[in-house]
C-alpha cells in the first residue's frame, strides 16, 4: 500500500519530538518558539512500517517545515509531492487558495515542479508563491501611473500612525518625480490598524496628485517576507530575511511598474529598520536607486518626528503634544479615537515596535 | 442468491481516491478489484474518489475481474451519491460496510433498485455483498448473508469486529475463530460466497502464508489483499494439487460420457456422481485453468 | 453558469492533475504545469474545457499541474473541481457525469 498522510499532533510531546527529531535529520533546526506557535496543522506521511518519511506544516497561509525521506525507488519527488498536495487540500478546505512557501533554494525546482512560481530568491532562501490572487493580479489591481510620467518613485511605510515624517518623505518624493507609490505595509499587527493606517496616509496626502497610496499586500515588510519585522530576532535573521524582501521588491515590483528610486527617511532609532535600509542600498542598485531623506525634526530641536513618539504621548494621554508631530489629518483621527486606542493599549497592543 | 461459481480467491482493495493505483489495478490478474470509497479516502475527499472510480469503470480496461465498490455506511451522508453513481457505472458488486442485520441489506436494495431505474440499467443486475464487523453482524450474519437474490457474499472485517469484541489482531488468529466460522456457515448456507478479512504486515509473509492455508482449509472462496504482492501467494494455497486435477478430468469425462449415451445418470467406477462432486471438479478445473497448471490437450503441465 | 467560490480538485501524485477553478472574466483562461505539456497540453485543455462546457461553465480561471493524467482522471477531477466551484459537492449533476 502507498504512504499514508496523517495528521502530526505537536502538542503531544512525543510527537513533538519524533517531528522534530526527523526535521533535525533532514537538516532543519529553527524551532524558535514564535515560529512553532504560529504553525496551525502539521501533517506527517507514514510508510508500511508506520515510520515517518515525510511532514509539512502550514501556518496562515504559508507552508513551513517541509522535509520527506527519499524511498529509494527513484521516485524521489513522490513524497515531497504527496506531502505539498495534501498541505494544498488542508489549505484549500480553510479556504486558502494563495499559498506561499519559504524555503532554501535546493526546494526550488521540487516546488516549481508543482506548479509554485519564485518571487525571490537570495543565497539564503527563497519565496514562492501558487494560486490566486498572486503578484500579476496585484500589479494589476495598482493605480496606474499617468501615460505622460517618466520618473517613478516608491515609498513603503507602516505609519502607525502617519506623521508629519511621513508627510516630508512624501512630499520629498513628490516633488521630485513624476509619479509615487506609497505602499503602506499589510501585516494588521500595530496599534494603528491596517485599514485605519491606509487611511490616515490617504487623508494626509490628499492634496498630492501624483501620489498614489497602495496596500503593500503580502509583497512588502509582510509576515511572509520579514518576519522579523515584527518578530524580536537575530542580526542573521534579519539580514537574510531583508535581503528577500528587498529582492523581491526589486525584481517583482520595481522592474514591472517602472520603478526607478525608493525613497527611505534616515533611520536614527530603529535598529531593525537600520539593517533593513542598509540590505536595500546593497540590493537595489543600479537599477533602483536608494534616496534617503534626513529625517523631519520638531521644531527647532533635535527631536526626529517619530511614530513611536506619537503612541507614547497616545499612552501617557498627551494628545495636545501631538500637533507637533502629526498632521492635522491624523490628529484629528486620534482625538476622535483617544479612547479606544488607549484601550488597545492597556490590552497588550505593544507600541514600543514599528 | 446469485450463486454464480466464479473465482474468488483474491480481492484487491484499491484507494478509491488514487489515481495511480486505480489505473494500474488491472494488471496482476486479480479475481476482484475492489474499489474503496469508504475508509481509505479522506473525508473532504469522498466526492473526489466518487467522480474518479465512475471516470475509471467507464474507461481503463479491467478483464474478467470482478468489479466491488464498496461505499460508504448507510450512518453517513455520502452513500445515496456513491449508490447512484456506482449504479449509473455498471459496477458489478456493491459492498456495504459494517452490516449489522438483514434491514441494512434490504435498505441497501431498494436504493440500488431506484438507481437501476433511474439510469436504465436491467434492474437486478447489480450484485451485492455484506461487509461484517461486529458482534451483532457475525451474530446475524445468516440473516444478512441471505437477504436478498443480489447478494453474491459476505466478508469478514477484523479490524472493526476485534475492535468491538475488545481484543486485537494477534498472529495465531484465535481471536477470528468464531466469527471465520459464523460467516463461512452463514455465506454456505445461503450459498454465496465467503471472503476473509485483510493481512496488513506486508512484511510478514511467513504469517500471511500461514492465515490463507487455514482460511483456505476452513473453506473459505478468497482473501481480502491490499497489495499485489499478496497475490501470487494465495493463487498458489488455491492452485488444485496433480491428483485433484486428474480426479476432476475423471469426473468431467464422466459427465462427457453420460452425455454422449443420453443418458440421464452419470456414473464413474460403477458410483452414481452427484450434483457437488460436480460442481468440486468444475471449479477445480477453473482453478487449474487460472493457474496454469493444465493446457489447452487438458495435459498437466505444473511443477 | 458563474463560479461561485474557488475550488480545488486532485492531488500533485503520479498519475493524477490538481486543478484550480477560480472566477473569470476573460472566457477560460488556462495555466498550465505539465512534464507532457508541449505533447498532451491541448489534449488536457480539450478535456478540461469539454467538462466545463457540460457546465454551461464561459468564464474562469483554470490552474492546472498535471502529473501524468489519463483523460478519465482529467475528467474525473475537472467534473470534481466543477461540482465544488459551483457550490454542489453533494448534489452531483448526473447529466454530466
Amino acid at each position: 500500500m502507498a504512504d499514508q498522510i496523517k495528521d502530526l499532533y505537536l502538542f503531544n510531546p512525543n510527537v513533538k519530538k519524533q517531528w522534530e527529531n526527523f526535521l533535525m535529520e533532514k537538516g532543519i533546526s529553527v524551532f524558535s518558539d514564535q515560529e512553532v506557535q504560529a504553525i496551525d496543522q502539521t501533517i506527517g506521511l507514514f510508510d508500511d512500517q508506520g515510520q515517518l518519511v515525510g511532514t509539512g506544516s502550514i501556518a496562515g497561509k504559508t507552508i513551513k517545515y517541509i522535509a520527506v525521506s527519499d524511498d529509494g525507488s527513484g521516485a524521489s519527488g513522490a513524497r515531497f509531492n504527496q506531502v505539498v498536495s495534501a498541505l494544498e487540500m488542508d489549505l484549500a478546505e480553510a479556504g486558502h487558495f494563495q499559498i506561499f512557501v519559504f524555503t532554501k533554494p535546493q526546494y526550488q525546482a521540487s516546488f516549481e515542479h508543482v506548479g509554485f512560481h519564485t518571487l525571490a530568491k537570495t543565497d539564503y532562501g527563497l519565496i514562492l508563491e501558487k494560486g490566486t490572487p498572486n503578484i500579476e493580479t496585484y500589479r494589476a489591481s495598482l493605480e496606474k501611473k499617468p501615460a505622460d510620467a517618466k520618473t517613478v518613485a516608491a515609498i513603503v511605510m507602516n505609519a502607525n500612525p502617519f506623521t508629519k515624517g511621513h508627510r516630508y518623505l512624501v512630499e520629498q518624493a513628490a516633488k521630485e518625480n513624476d509619479w509615487v507609490y506609497v505602499f503602506v505595509v499589510n501585516q494588521d499587527v500595530s496599534l494603528f490598524t491596517t485599514a485605519e493606517r491606509t487611511m490616515l496616509v490617504r487623508e494626509g496626502t490628499k492634496d498630492l496628485k501624483n501620489v498614489a497610496v497602495e496596500n503593500g499586500g503580502d509583497y512588502m515588510v509582510s509576515y511572509l517576507s520579514f518576519p522579523a519585522y515584527f518578530i524580536k530576532n537575530q542580526d542573521t535573521a534579519i539580514k537574510y530575511q531583508t535581503a528577500l524582501d528587498a529582492t523581491l521588491f526589486k525584481e517583482q515590483l520595481a522592474k514591472p511598474l517602472g520603478i526607478q528610486k525608493r525613497y527611505l527617511g534616515t533611520e536614527p532609532k530603529s535598529h531593525t529598520t537600520a539593517l533593513y535600509n542598509e540590505t536595500l542600498k546593497t540590493i537595489l542598485p543600479p537599477e533602483v536607486q536608494v534616496v534617503e531623506i534626513p529625517r523631519l525634526t520638531q521644531g527647532s530641536g533635535q527631536d526626529v518626528v517619530s511614530a513611536t513618539e506619537v503612541r507614547a504621548d497616545i499612552k501617557a494621554d498627551q494628545i495636545d503634544q501631538l500637533t507637533n508631530l502629526v498632521p492635522e489629518t491624523t490628529f484629528a483621527f486620534i482625538k476622535d479615537k483617544k479612547t479606544e486606542l488607549q484601550d488597545r493599549i492597556s490590552k497588550g497592543q505593544k507600541i514600543n515596535g514599528n | 442468491m446469485a450463486a454464480d461459481e466464479r473465482l474468488r480467491r483474491t480481492m484487491m482493495f484499491v484507494p478509491g481516491n488514487n489515481p495511480g493505483l486505480i489505473k494500474d489495478a488491472g494488471i496482476f490478474g486479480v479475481d476482484s478489484i475492489m474499489f474503496d470509497l469508504e475508509d481509505a479516502v479522506n473525508m473532504n475527499e469522498k466526492d473526489s474518489a466518487r467522480y474518479l472510480v465512475y471516470e475509471a469503470l467507464q474507461t481503463f480496461d479491467y478483464g474478467n475481474a470482478e468489479l466491488v465498490v464498496r461505499i460508504n455506511g448507510l450512518d453517513t451522508p455520502f452513500y445515496e451519491n456513491d449508490i447512484k453513481a456506482m449504479v449509473k457505472a455498471g459496477i458489478d458488486v456493491i459492498r456495504l460496510p459494517k452490516t449489522e442485520n438483514a434491514d441494512m441489506i434490504h435498505e441497501l436494495e431498494n436504493l440500488v433498485e431506484a438507481a437501476e431505474k433511474e439510469f436504465g440499467r436491467e434492474v437486478g443486475s447489480t450484485h451485492l455483498m455484506a461487509a461484517i464487523e461486529s458482534a451483532m453482524g457475525v451474530v446475524n450474519a445468516y440473516e444478512i448473508a441471505s437477504a436478498s437474490d443480489r447478494m453474491i457474499g459476505i466478508a469478514l472485517s477484523a479490524e472493526d469486529y476485534t475492535t468491538d469484541m475488545k481484543t486485537h489482531r494477534y498472529p495465531d488468529g484465535q481471536e477470528l475463530l468464531y466469527a471465520r466460522n459464523a460467516i463461512l456457515h452463514a455465506a454456505r448456507a445461503a450459498k454465496i460466497a465467503a471472503f476473509d478479512t485483510v493481512f496488513t504486515n506486508l512484511d510478514d509473509e511467513e504469517g500471511f502464508i500461514r492465515e490463507t492455508k487455514l482460511i483456505h482449509q476452513l473453506g473459505f472462496d478468497g482473501k481480502s489483499l491490499i497489495n499485489p504482492r499478496q497475490i501470487a501467494p494465495v493463487n498458489k494455497i488455491y492452485a488444485p494439487t496433480q491428483k485433484e486435477i486428474l480426479n476432476a478430468q475423471n469426473v468431467m469425462a464422466a459427465i462427457e460420457e453420460a452425455k454422449r449415451k443420453g443418458s440421464g445418470v452419470i456414473a464413474m467406477n460403477g458410483q452414481m456422481v452427484d450434483r457437488p462432486v460436480v460442481l468440486r471438479a468444475e471449479r477445480v478445473m477453473m482453478l487449474a485453468k487460472a493457474n496454469n497448471l493444465i493446457d489447452a490437450e487438458g495435459n498437466y503441465i505444473g511443477e | 453558469m458563474e463560479i461561485k467560490q474557488t475550488a480545488m480538485a486532485g492531488t500533485l501524485e503520479s498519475s493524477d492533475l490538481q486543478i484550480v477553478l477560480s472566477q473569470g472574466t476573460k472566457g477560460i483562461e488556462f495555466d498550465l504545469t505539465s512534464d507532457v505539456a508541449k505533447q498532451f497540453g491541448n489534449d488536457i485543455k480539450a478535456t478540461i474545457k469539454s467538462v466545463l462546457d457540460a457546465y454551461d461553465i464561459e468564464n474562469a480561471s483554470v490552474k492546472v499541474v498535471d502529473k501524468g493524467a489519463l483523460t478519465p482522471v482529467i475528467k474525473a477531477r475537472a467534473i470534481t473541481a466543477a461540482q465544488r466551484a459551483l457550490d454542489l459537492k453533494d448534489q452531483p449533476n448526473w447529466e454530466v457525469l
